[in-house]
């Protein structure tokens, strides 16, 4: 079974609460996923919102919109967002110190997808997230 | 047995992501100026954790150490788990199958 599912939102906090919901709802529509795979995808949907909404500039005006494609062999997400470009080799994937607070995010999704592509895409940044299914 | 008054169990509930993660935090250090700096965190109604909640952890277990406690998790539902190995914090928190285990033997 396929599906599609876009959400439209500002990029704060409160927001990813509203992924979470979506995500909720495409396990309850879609009961021949994995709860394994869509509970990874989650996460890494997470990380890379979390992102956006923490580095994301100007801070608390930009805009995203998430779009998840649920296919046979894979789940797709692309979070595009409307804020500045990120720079150069903004993120690390590289799992930080034991004792370190912080810099988790993107190594975490990372760790649970098949592929995690950033680029900028003429006014907005695109964040594409795949994870094959088990 | 003399009363523990140096160990605070602590139970979030829901997602523990960037919204919940500061306020856990700061439970945990309120609990070390408390005198409590023995903390249990129950997971047992947590659903889902990311890296924000995962930092929040890693402050509250530097804060009770720095002050000669220790913290310890509890009930930890499967994706926590997941993402407590993939990060390899599972190194440094070990998670205990119920609070009373995790609440003797510092």
């Amino acid at each position: 079974m396929t599906g599609d599912y876009v959400l439209d939102g500002l990029a704060v906090p409160d927001s990813l609460d509203l992924l979470h919901d979506l995500l909720e709802q495409v396990g309850v529509e879609h009961p021949e996923l994995a709860a394994s795979d869509l509970m990874l995808f989650e996460t890494a949907v997470i990380e890379v919102a979390g992102n956006v909404v923490e580095h994301g500039k100007p801070p608390g005006e930009v805009r995203w919109q998430f779009r998840l494609a649920v296919r046979p062999d894979r789940l797709e997400g692309t979070l595009s967002d409307s804020g500045e470009e990120y720079p150069g080799g903004a993120w690390g994937t590289d799992m930080p110190d034991l004792m370190d607070e912080d810099g988790r995010g993107l190594a975490l999704a990372t760790a649970v997808l098949e592929s995690l592509v950033y680029q900028r895409s003429g006014e907005v940044n695109e964040w594409t997230m795949v994870r094959a299914l088990s | 047995m003399a009363e523990d008054t140096r160990t605070a169990v602590l139970q979030p509930t829901g997602r523990l992501n960037m919204v919940a993660a500061p306020a856990l935090k700061s439970l945990i250090e309120e609990s070390v100026a408390e005198g409590r700096d023995r903390v249990v965190v129950d997971f047992s109604d947590v659903v889902f954790i990311d890296s924000s909640g995962l930092g929040a952890l890693i402050a509250g277990l530097k804060c009770t150490r720095q002050a000669g406690g220790d913290l310890r998790i509890a009930q930890v539902p499967e994706q926590v788990m997941t993402v407590l190995r993939l990060t390899n914090l599972d190194r440094v928190l070990r998670a205990h199958p119920t609070v009373a285990d995790a609440s003797h033997d510092w």
